[in-house]
């Protein structure tokens, strides 16, 4: 039973980067990184307890939002998704990670959470990691023994589980510079408007006129982390997007996955639906541009 | 009509500055000296088992804690949360088989959350780290969700006394064959053209009222017991209280506080025993008692879900001959207005359509729920859903027109409302109907929508509703108020009428100015001294503004009327022939010679001897106003909402485009009130169609009592509301004002259901209506 009480903790308030490798290194698995809190203090009310709390407010420099055509985007650990709903790039280039940020709680949570908060917190219902994960980019990682990058095709390993080691924090996610014909979109399907994806895709196509050169399909809530769905991108390589392979597409995803019910939905549900909201990010990302 | 001054006007609410800058005061708020606070402990290991051993010893011994308090350290006395007994005769208690079967802690759980001890310590943090140290050894016993397992012969019985787990089904005595209705349902069938028939379930739906619970008690020098308190029902209150703690009444003082919000959920007391029970075992120090906003889900009633099986035949031109219904509905672990919704679902069934002949059974079995009482509509909900559903079913076959259908058949003027032998004193459903057709554009959407494919479709629906203001003759109505024409002839209305947030001291302030003549301004309420105030049963069952309203008028009638009795003798003229403006008072046509209302009540305060005469040269002595009002009738307002919807037949999303809600509101005294009645009332209607549902796991855990995962509409999920309220003067109500606090909530539980069905031909008959079961039903069409 949840509590209104927070459990006692010590919270760590470093100045550098290095400073929260430092602490982390000492402290190990006794200690968390807290960034907007949005998923750290919910689950300390409901039985959730650390002794150390690693707090990123005083390290300066970590919202950035830089975009540039011949790198990409990079977007700074205490980045919010509020930053990333009033980029224009954001909005232009990388369309599936805005459309994720423009339905992402509510607005008092979206000044507050940060995208990377969303993609360490690896649930598999996270709205930016599915976008994330579609649109493809790495996560850089600082440790003890200095800076590594992580693709997002081997971030996520179990259900809240990532590649970071207990003494890294990660400080900043890249995004590829957007290639000639590159289109992506995010959907999801909740109970009400202001709710956790019961499913949600993404897709990110790379086009040639009417013709799909490359896909990256993502979709989260059926398994325990978001999914590519590789078989269905597959099916896209190579082809014209048609209704037919489009229709082939709505029932091939659902061979593909093996989701669970849960509070959110059922997984005969979820099965059914799958396909049909695949389809609907190919096309939406085939008519934004 | 039209020259009423503040009588329909949009006043601003009392409430509102207070409430939008955040100064309004709630129990949480308050700090008292000395303060202790209060835990229960509550089971989360079992729905239903038996505690074996409980060690209090570690939790007593936590450094901060002042007492530990277990099942035999409190009153043994049994209580139930609910306070509708006391609204009818000790016979009728009797007959209807109502009990007390809840106890402060109980050694035999009956549901996920009940409580088996309390922990008294100086913080709230010591006091949840305490109850950690409790130590408690369960026997668990079989757990029954429904009633189809706990009626089951080999079944633990919940109380003594109620055989088969049975907590109510109506009596015997009242209804013969535990039936209600007219007529020879049977018979009647055989003259049905045809029938429809389903079994309907509704969900187990929570109030959800924004305030969480939290409470305030002490034991002080006088041996007095206070309690503050933001129940719904103070003086209820106050007498049940009074009698499980065996203090009499003029030593208990109820703290009424501002309430976060009822809906129901406060029809009674929520965690007012266990806040007392500690107060009184530390005299002298004030004790708060919260609860966290999880546990209001598993502590405080939801409304009744449960089966609903209904048959209704018709003859071919539409004539509803028989109308066939039995509602089960799961009770939680307790009796808590057993006999009141069981009954009252019937009630509305009968109240609505001209059947010609109707049968109801009403049953309610204990189960390892939470419990269930009240909640806006009290049974309303449920009976629409299932009884909206079949009618436009029906008008599907017959090719009728569903607003057509519901003006030609349902109850008018003379007939009979929801309690048989109290014929309807005002109803203007058709114009409901005429008006929310118009607005939203009836018939131009059904033809468009008749025949559509694709994956999106649209559908429109109407569901229609009726209800009561306030409960008589069924229950006890009885508001007292007073009041005071202070020396500069303004007025204190003194009364226990309770304001939820919907706006009934604002109203009820209007219809005593209007009343007295006064300005609104001039008129204060004192609606926080329940040691000031009379009796008033609580807010309930739609009542306040039409019965603590009449007393309100009442009260204000006779002060004025010894207004103009002292004017008359200051003018030399008759009262009758007396009128005020700008507070003089004159004889009607001269305002030349007038008096002012101030000089008269300042003369009666500050009233001297005339040292020459010996006499009084004014009339002496401060006016008040009184009255004990019971009303003459219920007055039962009718509504009809109209919702346009749009499903995606391949992901069930359903969307709400519009909604109209019209109702029949006799006058609406304050219109920007009642129309948040009507749109909020919208709100928790559309959710208990689309998306409210407590749910469980088999071991009877409730899987979601949080705003995570139990899905109320949020604000951008709304559609564009129109409401129009049609103003019909009902001969009962003050100033001819009906109810408009809970019938706003049933009939867009109707309309949405029937939209969808005009949208994708497909009745969903569980409710709520998820985008799953929309996607299963037209998978198996
Ligand atoms: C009311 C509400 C609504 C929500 N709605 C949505 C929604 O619509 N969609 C959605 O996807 N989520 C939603 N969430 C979940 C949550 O807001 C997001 O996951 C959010 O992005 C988390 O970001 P944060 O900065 O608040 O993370 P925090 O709570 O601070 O941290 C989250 C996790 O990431 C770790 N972490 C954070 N920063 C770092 C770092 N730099 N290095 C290493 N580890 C780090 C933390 O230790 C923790 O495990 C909602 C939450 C709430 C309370």
């Amino acid at each position: 039973m949840n509590t209104r009480i927070m459990p006692e903790f010590d919270l760590l308030l470093p100045e550098t980067v290095e400073q929260a490798v430092s602490l982390l290194d000492k402290y190990q698995d006794k200690a968390s990184i807290i960034s907007g809190g949005t998923d750290v203090c919910v689950a300390m009310k409901s039985g959730y307890r650390t002794d150390f709390l690693i707090s990123l407010a005083k390290i300066s420099g970590l919202d950035y939002l830089e975009y540039d055509p011949s790198t990409g985007l990079r977007i700074g650990a205490k980045t919010t998704i509020s930053q990333v709903l009033s980029s224009a790039d954001v909005k232009t280039y990388y369309p599936a990670l805005w459309q994720a940020a423009s339905i992402f709680a509510t607005p008092q949570l979206r000044n507050t959470a940060t995208v990377i908060g969303n993609l360490l917190r690896a649930s598999p219902a996270g709205d930016c990691i599915c976008a994330v994960y579609a649109l493809g980019g790495n996560i850089v990682l600082q440790g003890a023994e200095g800076q590594r990058e992580v693709s997002v095709d081997e971030f996520w390993l179990a259900y809240g589980v990532t590649a970071r080691k207990v003494d890294e924090i990660a400080i900043e996610l890249n995004l590829p510079a957007p290639v000639k014909g590159n289109r992506s979109s995010f959907k999801r399907l909740t109970r009400t408007n202001e709710d956790l994806a019961k499913l949600n895709a993404a897709a990110h196509l790379e086009m040639d006129g009417k013709k799909c050169k490359q896909a990256r399909l993502s979709i989260g809530c059926v398994a325990a982390i978001p999914m590519r769905l590789e078989k269905t991108e597959a099916l896209l390589k190579g082809a014209e997007i048609t209704d037919d392979l489009l229709e082939k597409i709505v029932t091939n995803v659902g061979n593909e996955i093996s989701p669970i019910d849960d509070v959110r939905s059922t997984a005969e549900y979820r099965n059914q639906v799958a396909g049909v909201l695949i389809k609907r990010v190919i096309t939406q990302a085939c008519c934004k541009s | 009509m039209s020259n009423f001054k503040t009588v329909g006007k949009s006043e601003r609410k009392l409430d509102a500055r207070g409430k939008v800058t955040g100064k309004t005061i709630y129990v949480d708020d308050l700090q008292m000296p000395g303060m202790l606070y209060g835990k229960v402990v509550r089971c989360y290991e079992h729905a239903h088992a038996r505690v074996k051993k409980l060690d209090l010893s570690k939790a007593a011994a936590y450094p901060g804690v002042i007492k530990v308090l277990g099942p035999e350290d409190v009153t043994q006395k049994e209580y139930n949360n609910s306070v509708i007994p006391l609204m009818v005769p000790e016979e009728m208690q009797q007959v209807l088989g109502d009990i007390d079967d809840q106890k402060i802690f109980t050694k035999h759980v009956k549901h996920y959350g009940d409580a088996i001890a309390g922990i008294i310590a100086t913080s709230a943090e010591i006091a949840e780290k305490a109850a950690e140290k409790v130590i408690v050894e369960y026997e668990p016993l079989p757990v029954y969700l429904t009633s189809e397992e706990s009626r089951q012969p080999d079944a633990v019985q919940f109380v003594e006394g109620k055989p088969g787990n049975l907590a109510f089904e109506l009596p015997e005595p009242v209804f013969p064959n535990n039936t209600m209705g007219w007529g020879d349902v049977d018979d009647a069938f055989e003259e049905a053209d045809f029938i429809v028939e389903d079994e309907f379930y509704v969900p187990k739906q929570k109030q959800c009222q924004m305030e969480p619970n939290t409470y305030i008690a002490m034991y002080d020098e006088e041996e007095r017991l206070h309690c503050w308190t933001s129940t719904q029902m103070p003086k209820s209150v106050q007498r049940t209280l009074s009698k499980l703690f065996e203090v009499p009444m003029h030593k208990f003082k109820l703290h009424t506080a501002t309430i976060g919000g009822g809906f129901g959920a406060r029809l009674g007391m929520i965690l007012e025993p266990e806040v007392c029970a500690m107060a009184l075992a530390v005299p002298g120090r004030h004790i708060k008692l919260q609860s966290p906003r999880e546990e209001d889900w598993l502590t405080s009633p939801s409304r009744h879900p449960g089966r609903y099986w209904m048959k209704i035949g018709f003859k071919n031109d539409g004539t509803p001959v028989a109308c066939d219904a039995k509602f089960v509905s799961y009770k939680g672990g307790y009796y808590l207005d057993g006999s009141g919704v069981a009954y009252t679902t019937g009630g509305w069934l009968s109240a609505m359509y001209k059947w010609g002949a109707l049968r109801y059974k009403g049953e309610t079995y204990f189960t390892n729920q939470p419990i269930c009482g009240a909640f806006r509509g009290y049974g309303n909900p449920q009976t629409n859903f299932a009884m909206e559903q079949l009618v436009d079913r029906a008008c599907n076959k017959l090719d009728i027109d569903p607003v057509e259908w519901r003006k030609r058949w349902h109850k008018d003027v003379g007939d009979d409302g929801w309690c048989a032998g109290v014929p309807l004193s005002s109803c203007a459903l058709d114009e409901c109907l005429d008006r929310g057709a118009e607005a939203i554009g009836w018939k131009d959407k059904r033809a468009k929508y008749a025949k559509q494919s694709g994956t999106i479709r649209r559908g429109v629906g109407v569901g229609v509703m009726t209800h009561t203001s306030g409960a008589s003759p069924m229950l006890l109505e009885h508001t007292v108020s007073t009041v005071k024409l202070n020396e500069d002839a303004t007025a204190v209305v003194t009364l226990a009428c309770t304001d939820m947030g919907q706006g009934s001291h604002t109203t009820l302030r209007q219809v005593a100015a209007e009343t007295l003549g006064f300005p609104v301004e001039d008129v204060y309420m004192n609606v926080d001294d329940m040691d000031a105030a009379g009796y008033d049963i609580g807010a309930h069952a739609s009542r306040t503004l039409y019965v603590g309203g009449g007393s309100v008028k009442a009260a204000c009638e006779d002060a004025k009327r010894q207004l103009f009795e002292r004017a008359a003798g200051i003018l030399e003229a008759n009262p009758d022939d007396l009128v005020m403006e700008d507070k003089n008072i004159f004889v009607k046509g001269s305002p030349d010679k007038s008096v002012a209302a101030e000089e008269i009540t300042k003369a009666g305060v500050y009233n001297f001897l005339n040292p020459e005469t010996g006499g009084r040269d004014k009339e002496p002595g401060q006016i008040q106003g009184y009255s004990s009002y019971f009303p003459a009738h219920n007055s039962p307002p009718f509504g009809a909402c109209f919702a346009e919807v749009e499903v995606n037949t391949e992901t069930g999303e359903v969307k709400i485009l519009e909604a109209v809600n019209a109702t029949d509101i006799g006058k609406a005294i304050n219109p920007a009130i009642a129309e948040g009645q009507l749109d909020g009332g919208a709100h928790q209607g559309f959710g208990f169609a689309l998306t409210e549902e407590m749910y469980f796991d088999k071991d009877g855990k409730c899987l979601n009592n949080s705003f995570t995962d139990y899905k109320m509409l949020g604000a951008s999920d709304m559609p564009k509301m129109t409401d129009i309220l049609v103003e019909n003067p009902d001969p009962y109500g003050p100033f001819g004002a009906k109810s408009v606090g809970e019938g706003g909530l049933v009939s867009p539980i109707g309309a949405i259901a029937n939209a969808i069905y005009n949208a994708i031909d497909v009745q969903i008959t569980e409710a709520p209506i998820t985008s799953e079961k929309i996607v299963n039903a037209l998978k198996n069409l």
